[in-house]
């Protein structure tokens, strides 16, 4: 079902009583009972005809960026009605916080307050350290005499831990215009997860009516128009934070997050973005690096992250770093719009795509990325990589479908950019110098888990293209998810699933034949699990994005085993 | 780089038939399965019942280095008894060689447990300041710590090597209670087949059923550095894979239908890998270095294959700027990955014998010295992108119980894991550099 109604989300309690009554089965459905058990909406519910009571915690808890010792913890207050996100208003707040190693918190292990104003949008955000490792616990907030539903979140083993798996969520690409987040519902019911990857387009720019499911907005954007001031960024990131399936799955584990580039404007680089429009007068948005900068500090304030290393707001923006999970696992978290150079802007003949002078990374990240890739430190290198590394070539693409591909996999329509020169095939030297890298120094189990581009991949990444598979040796593997509500190639067709898009697939597969998965019509979310014995993704499916109970089921299945660097394709998902 | 014809100033004896026993030894010829020859040279009196009454533990340990074996070979599809091992054992997926990424300082470190600044062999050829000249480290006297075979011969446990390349049976030289001396050796890569090294292994485990036995399969490794098709094709590497695979799985037939499965286990691991260059992807750093006024004629080259080590024979007040210079002219030659000044750099922990500059040439690339000429062998290794190796422990003996691990596990792992099968007490003067994988 298709709805074009623009309110707001139910209040979150109403959210997961709803889950409740619908049936949902299992572990899942008693964390999120127990979560609304401890709202205060839900303890107190308002009489019929009294005004609402006011919620102190409209946006929900998060946790994020876990160290074995150390995580951070988020909540947003709304001290007074007035204090809405955005608006600059509302007094400044002191906040508890408590964190414990059980549900009931009989066993706090951390306590402490937290001031917060309107100057940080009266957002909360704290390093918990001094925790133990490889441990779950739980954590809420008390402010104005509310207090906030429970988060559950866990630390990273033990540097010399030993791990039998790691487990995350992996999604990317949520535009809450073209429908309901089911796939974050279903993430949350999953008590299996010890964290979950967020790949980028956590959030869209675009103003409300522009870019939804098809034709169909199936929720409309807050603020109404395309974001460009801080009160702008802050009011959007509030709005996603409003939804429920959201606000439980952040609930539910710790969040690893990078930004693409929807957080700041699409097509960002450097020094501008395709949906920048600079300077002063009628239409023009001003400087790319003040709104830039704006979107970064919202960023910031919003989202459970260490920018440069901490949680502290306004000392610095360095998105990219390590997450180290003993020796199983090191995650490098990329930051490719800050640093990049401007995409080309004719077709990939264009021999400027692998100008040496041109970059992805930027030097500075590039050295550190390399410098994770060949440390000695962890078995698996996963790559939080916001945007596609696996080349692919299109050209027996027939015509009248290279719009239409052109378009899911530029994000948008009207985009003007063609195929992949947004990605890493549009800065062929920085992936060049990053694969003779990993082949010098004899570099294995390196796997890059990418979003961004509406469609699901499992990708081999050959050496050397031309003579794949005849040469086959490979740098590593690649697995994209598909997107949470964005468009997908038959969304924008119009066409049903696994109609046109199967033709486009094989064609693609056909001249690429390290590309042993693609999916150009699901959404949906995904699940990796790691162990020493090999990195596996399972792709689960929603049905229709629109409708905010449709139900999701496995799809496929890929793994790399260790030491080959190779996918293979797997019968069953893990669980 | 591992072809001795290219080192005249080796030490090694060249060899057309079996050596005679040495005067402590007794030599035993025995008929192996298709009426090969085998000959087994043994410790006096090893053979004796007293020797045989001193040790009656039934446990065995084999050691399998599958020579220059890359770790995703065995999932190949070309090597299911290695796979098969593999996955019935305890995995090491992380496993890596160590600087040197060569053959004779890999092997020395398995069954030595020592890193190369304490074994004394950093590589496959050094510069011999003794001598003047380089050389193949191919001397018993070369490696300068005690072994894990003479920890366990000490202990009345007998040991074996079946060694198919010629400078590591003269390496290890008489240090096992039982060893075979491979032949045939064939010409060139100076090493005998798989075929005939799997028959000596069968052979020795028949005859004198040591608790050790140290088996180096040279097949995959001699052919690969010959294969012309190794950057695409692999053709001759291709056949080598399968047909070492027969000879692994003959050995695991044996253990089984004999009864030793169960009390047996078997390392298997590669001394390094191996990357395969192109005819014009050659680094000679001889001449640049002649080139450099002040290095002329003050510096030795000991090739390598991927590494290339740089000595400063040049007065000694000068060394420091002798090491710059080399570091210099090293980093600016095309295919040199990296340089490092040895002794600023403890973790190769290489010691003095590998020189003043260890030279790492990139993937794809292979050094050649004193000339472009001088190593024609495309498969090579010794650099970082040879470090990958296969490395686990099958068998039925409960330590090699099925399992997968992100552990670290290097070929130093290899003697202290033994010396805990065996469940010897004591360690190297020093300690163990590896670590008990077991």
């Amino acid at each position: 079902m298709t709805t074009t109604q623009p309110g707001r989300p139910a209040p979150a309690g109403l959210g997961r009583r709803t889950v409740v009554a619908t049936g949902a089965a299992g572990l899942g459905t008693a964390t999120l009972a127990g979560s609304a058990a401890l709202s205060p909406s839900a303890a107190s519910p308002d009489r019929p005809g009294a005004k609402p009571r006011h919620r102190v915690f409209q946006h929900g808890v998060a946790s994020g960026d876990p160290l074995p010792r150390a995580v951070v913890i988020w909540t947003r207050v709304t001290p007074t009605r007035s204090a809405t996100p955005g608006l600059g208003k509302g007094p400044r707040t002191e906040v508890r916080w408590e964190v414990a190693t059980d549900r009931a918190f009989r066993d706090v292990v951390r306590r402490g307050t937290f001031v917060t104003s309107a100057g940080r949008d009266h957002t909360v955000k704290l390093d918990v350290t001094g925790l133990r490792p490889a441990t779950w616990y739980h954590y809420r907030f008390t402010a104005a005499g509310q207090r906030s539903r429970v988060g559950r979140t866990r630390t990273a083993p033990a540097p010399d831990a030993t791990p039998r798996n790691l487990r995350f969520g992996v999604v990317s690409c949520s535009n809450y215009q073209a429908g309901y987040f089911a796939a974050y519902r279903h993430l949350a019911r999953r008590d299996d997860l010890h964290a979950v990857l967020h790949l980028g387009d956590y959030l869209y720019e675009y103003e409300a009516g522009y870019y939804g499911a098809g034709d169909v907005i199936v929720r409309r954007h807050e603020p109404a128009g395309e974001m460009v001031s801080l009160d702008d960024y802050r009011q959007r990131h509030a709005q996603y934070k409003t939804d429920p399936d959201l606000q439980d799955l952040h609930a539910s584990a710790p969040f690893i997050t990078v930004w693409d580039d929807h957080e700041s404007a699409n097509d960002a680089w450097r020094d501008g973005a395709e949906n920048h429009t600079p300077g002063g007068g009628k239409g023009g948005e001003g400087s790319w690096r003040r709104r830039r900068a704006r979107a970064h500090r919202a960023y910031d304030e919003w989202m459970p992250i260490r920018l440069d290393g901490t949680a502290r707001l306004g000392d610095g923006t360095r998105l990219y770093r390590r997450l180290r999970f003993g020796t199983l696992a090191e995650l490098s978290m990329l930051d490719l719009r800050t640093y990049r150079s401007e995409q080309v802007s004719v077709p990939v003949l264009d021999p400027a795509v692998s100008d040496p002078d041109r970059t992805i990374t930027g030097r500075e990240q590039m050295r550190w990325l390399k410098n994770s890739l060949s440390r000695d430190t962890a078995q698996w290198k996963l790559v939080g990589n916001p945007v596609m590394i696996a080349p692919v070539t299109f050209a027996a693409l027939p015509a009248d479908l290279v719009s239409p591909v052109n378009d899911v996999t530029g994000l948008l329509p009207q985009d003007g950019l063609p195929y992949n020169v947004d990605q890493w095939d549009g800065y062929t030297d920085d992936r060049r110098e990053l694969f003779a890298h990993i082949r010098d120094r004899g570099i294995k189990d390196t796997v890059f888990l990418t979003g961004d581009i509406h469609s699901g991949w499992a990708c081999d990444l050959p050496f050397d293209r031309g003579l794949y598979p005849l040469a086959s040796e490979t740098a590593g593997v690649e697995f994209v998810c598909s997107s949470v509500t964005s468009d997908n190639l038959k969304d924008i067709l119009g066409v049903p699933p696994r109609t046109a898009s199967v033709a486009v697939e094989r064609v693609i597969r056909a001249a690429n034949p390290h590309i042993r998965y693609l999916d150009f019509d699901s959404h949906g979310y995904s699940v990796l699990d790691v162990t020493p014995a090999r990195v596996q993704m399972d792709w689960y499916v929603i049905g229709s994005r629109t409708e905010r109970n449709t139900p999701a089921t496995w799809s496929r299945s890929f793994a790399t085993r260790a030491g080959t660097n190779k996918v293979v394709a797997v019968d069953r998902p893990v669980r | 780089m591992c072809t001795p014809q290219q080192h005249p100033a080796s030490a090694r004896t060249a060899r057309t038939g079996p050596p005679p026993a040495t005067d402590r030894r007794t030599v035993l010829k025995v008929a192996g399965a298709g009426g090969l020859a085998l000959t087994f040279s043994t410790a006096q009196g090893a053979g004796s019942p007293a020797y045989a009454a001193g040790n009656r533990d039934r446990r065995r340990a084999y050691v399998l280095v599958v020579d220059g074996c890359r770790p995703d070979e065995i999932d190949s599809g070309l090597m299911p008894n290695l796979a098969a091992l593999r996955a019935g054992g305890r995995h090491f997926p992380r496993a890596h060689s160590l600087p040197v990424m060569e053959t004779l300082p890999n092997h020395v470190m398995m069954m030595a447990g020592v890193r190369p600044d304490r074994s004394g062999v950093p590589a496959n050829e050094i510069y011999d300041r003794a001598l003047g000249e380089t050389r193949t480290m191919d001397r018993p006297r070369d490696i300068r710590t005690t072994t894990v075979i003479e920890r366990l011969n000490r202990h009345g446990f007998r040991t074996g090597t079946v060694l198919s390349k010629d400078y590591l049976f003269t390496i290890f030289g008489e240090r096992a209670t039982h060893r075979w001396e491979p032949f045939p050796l064939l010409p060139v890569t100076d090493h005998a087949p798989d075929l005939f090294t799997m028959e000596a292994a069968l052979g020795m485990v028949e005859e004198f059923d040591p608790h050790l036995v140290f088996v180096n399969l040279g097949d995959v490794d001699r052919v690969g550095h010959s294969d012309l098709t190794g950057g695409s094709l692999q053709v001759l590497r291709r056949a080598a894979l399968v047909s070492t695979d027969l000879q692994v799985g003959r050995f695991v037939s044996m253990l089984k239908s004999t009864g030793r499965w169960k009390r047996s286990i078997v390392v298997v691991l590669a001394d390094h890998s191996m990357d395969w260059s192109r005819p014009d992807r050659v680094v000679s750093l001889t001449a640049p270095l002649a080139d450099d006024p002040f290095l002329a004629g003050k510096v030795a080259v000991a090739q390598n294959g991927g590494a290339d080590l740089l000595y400063w024979t040049g007065p000694a007040k000068q060394r420091e700027r002798g090491v710059e210079r080399m570091l210099a002219v090293a980093r600016a030659t095309p295919g040199v990955l990296s340089a490092h000044d040895r002794a600023r750099s403890p973790r190769l922990r290489l010691g003095p014998n590998a020189g003043d500059v260890v030279a790492y040439c990139r993937a794809g690339w292979r050094f050649s010295d004193p000339n472009v000429v001088a190593n024609p062998i495309p498969g090579n290794h010794g650099h970082p992108a040879t470090r990958a190796i296969p490395f686990f422990i099958g068998g039925g003996h409960p330590a090699a119980a099925k399992a997968v691990s992100s552990t670290l596990a290097t070929t130093v792992d290899v003697a202290p894991t033994i010396a805990a099968f065996f469940g010897l007490r004591g360690a190297p003067r020093g300690g163990w550099d590896g670590r008990s994988r077991i």
